[in-house]
């Protein structure tokens, strides 16, 4: 029970939009209903496509926005409904690392002040002791520490997300929520970024909530993977069993249309290419939200939608039809 | 593949194509000696990180760089005709109708002021003789063939009424209203979402093959070349590092460059233990080494690699003056140290 750092229990999040065309106010749900486990320690991605709610599912999670319903639970408190100044001893245990180094940084700041930032919030310390916490900082990323006076321009896009990186674990939080942290990366650099991600978890003992709409990243780097479509969770299990039998018609599809190195090693999926386009949350379909593409939808999709059930130990899946169910997953 | 080396073989022949920038910092060489021949009915891809010069070479080769700034030197033959240092006027004719260009986010290639209609008939008429009717019905019949559902209602609607996979399904019908030689796709699919980049993908290696176009396809995936491509051409500070089969470089790379870029890629088929990393950073386009450009950030370089290693081979070429023998050896021993 103890291992659990986060729980979010069903959250919504609900944007409203006034449109003349439809004469008024409506809501429009980002997040519809998704509930999820962190254990501590471990790397949960999550997955989907742009527009499923993935990040204003994190920042619900970390408490940037606040959601429609449902409630987070961190290291055993609930967050929900607390006030600003009671949250703020866990907001330097919630930590977040964003896309685009090149926003997330504010350019007329030296990074040294970039990274001390939330030091001196949280009353780290003296001018010394957050000046010392600064360089051990740089050293831990692999930056160097004579580079504290410079601004943001002055580094590439892979330092910069250093820097941003140097920021999130400044305060020593247990849990790094990532935010597409590489998407912005060339290849070679979003290499190192993903190792030296790895290396900072093994060695600080974090927590990370990793975002991404990349495959093949997200498998590398993540113990369990949780897909999301439409605002909802559709399937959530440990990665090798969710790359290797994907249990939702859409992670199937999703998986075998990935671009994938054919140098020979193993066999390529046979590609499903769904057709059309991800419907937009105004026009939720009725069911299951993947109903319109899907290539096995029948009407029961329609009329009943499926919820996520745990249908074996670990394996989480909102269908009501299932593909490799017979598979099981070898046990290395 | 054409095997024959006469000219008339190739659609394209660039050869020692030099792109520079005169910038207040200094002259930047954007392309230094690009080299590559795109056969008929072939599709050759691009690849290199941000700032390769992939995109400026095949920029400069259609005419579209025209700052008094840049400087270009070689040759580029189009069906065995130069086209480099020809004058605007003659390249508009081939600009649009021979060659025809996808850019990365159809929504800056669309103007979103008028309908999709009317600026897929405007290309139409530039370049044929058919009447505003006419090509009103040839626009339909595009937008059909690129699997845009209902094109009689659409081709009415703005850019905006679109979703990014449908604009570039647009932009896609508006290169190929003029049954272009060659096409050239710029990132076509890295502003889209995995299932619509499949669709995308998938649509364009559909019209090639009826078409009997040429793609030459810029990207960054590896991922992508491996599915669409028939040769590549590894691009690193402007110069061609590496340009072989796709089966054969990607399975068998042999330039250290090459070696990276495929094992810093994360798989979905496979879990490594650690990804492949080069370790620095791109090199600055600056500041080129005189030698061989990846050699600073290169795990292999020795005395040699101060002077610039020519691309050579058969078929199958690479600059880099390690040993064939050294390369398999080198290349083995990385993949074993990052294979869980």
């Amino acid at each position: 029970m103890d291992d659990v750092l986060l729980r979010a229990t069903d959250i919504v999040k609900n944007f409203t939009i006034r449109s003349a065309k439809i004469g008024g106010r409506v809501s429009v749900p980002a997040v519809a209903g998704v509930s999820l486990e962190v254990r501590r320690g471990e790397t949960l991605g999550i997955v989907g496509e742009s527009g499923c709610g993935k990040s204003t599912l994190a920042r619900c999670l970390v408490q940037l926005m606040a959601a429609t319903s449902g409630s987070v639970e961190f290291n055993g408190t609930t967050l929900t409904g607390l006030s600003r100044r009671k949250l703020r001893p866990f907001r330097r245990e919630m930590q977040l690392v964003f896309q685009d180094p090149y926003a997330s940084l504010n350019p007329r700041r030296r990074v040294g002040d970039i990274v001390a930032e939330p030091l001196r919030i949280n009353r780290y310390g003296d001018a010394k002791k957050i000046a010392a916490r600064v360089v051990e900082m740089f050293e831990i990323v692999g930056l160097d520490p004579a580079s504290v006076n410079r601004y943001p321009h002055e580094f590439s896009g892979g330092q910069r997300q250093r820097i941003g990186i140097a920021r999130a674990l400044a305060l020593n939080p247990s849990l790094v929520v990532a935010d597409e942290p590489v998407s912005a990366l060339d290849v070679s650099v979003q290499a190192q970024v993903l190792n030296l991600m790895a290396d900072l978890q093994e060695r600080l003992n974090l927590t990370y909530l990793f975002i991404a709409h990349d495959l093949g990243v997200v498998r590398h780097v993540s113990d369990r993977v949780g897909v999301m479509y439409l605002g909802e969770l559709v399937e959530l299990a440990d990665a090798e069993t969710l790359y290797n039998f994907p249990l939702h018609p859409y992670t199937e599809a999703l998986l075998s249309v990935a671009p994938e190195l054919d140098d020979g090693r193993q066999q390529l999926r046979e590609r499903i290419v769904l057709t059309g386009d991800v419907p937009d949350p105004f026009h939720r379909p009725s069911g299951c939200p993947f109903r319109p593409r899907c290539p096995v939808a029948t009407e029961k999709c329609a009329a009943q939608k499926p919820v996520l059930v745990e249908i074996s130990p670990g394996r989480s899946v909102a269908c009501h039809y299932p593909r490799n169910l017979d598979a099981t997953p070898a046990s290395d | 593949m054409p095997d024959s080396t006469t000219p008339a073989n190739y659609l394209l022949e660039v050869e020692d194509l030099k792109v520079s920038f005169a910038t207040r910092g200094g002259v930047i060489k954007a392309v230094d000696g690009l080299s590559m021949k795109v056969g008929y009915k072939e599709v050759v891809g691009i690849v290199g990180e941000s700032g390769s010069g992939k995109s400026v070479s095949m920029y400069s080769l259609i005419g579209l760089l025209r700052e008094p700034n840049v400087t270009i030197t070689g040759s580029v033959r189009f069906e065995g005709r130069e086209i480099l240092g020809v004058p605007d006027r003659e390249l508009r004719s081939l600009r649009g109708r021979e060659i025809a260009m996808v850019f990365q986010d159809p929504m800056t290639a669309l103007t979103p002021v008028y309908t999709v209609g009317w600026q897929i008939a405007e290309q139409i008429r530039t370049h044929t003789d058919l009447d505003k009717h006419q090509a009103r019905e040839r626009a339909i019949e595009l937008l059909t063939e690129v699997g845009i559902p209902d094109p009689s209602r659409r081709i009415n609607q703005f850019p905006h009424e679109f979703s990014g996979g449908m604009r570039q399904r647009v932009v896609i019908a508006m290169a190929l209203s003029c049954n272009p030689k060659l096409l050239i796709a710029d990132e076509p699919t890295t502003a889209l979402d995995v299932t619509t980049q499949a669709q995308i993908l998938e649509l364009m290696k559909k019209l090639q093959a009826t078409y009997d176009s040429s793609i030459v396809l810029i990207t960054h995936d590896m991922g992508v070349i491996s599915e669409m491509a028939d040769r590549v051409v590894v691009m690193y500070a402007g110069r061609p590092v590496e340009i072989g089969d796709r089966r054969e470089v990607i399975r068998t790379p042999r330039h250290p460059y090459t070696w990276g870029l495929i094992g810093a890629v994360p798989r979905v088929e496979t879990k490594r233990s650690r990804l492949v990393t080069i370790p620095g950073n791109p090199v600055s386009p600056l500041n080129i080494p005189a030698g061989c450009a990846f050699a600073p950030r290169c795990a292999h370089r020795f005395d040699k690699c101060d002077e610039r290693p020519p691309l050579q081979g058969e078929g199958h070429l690479d600059a880099c003056w390690l040993t064939s023998e050294q390369k398999v050896e080198l290349r083995a021993r990385t993949e074993q140290e990052t294979l869980s």
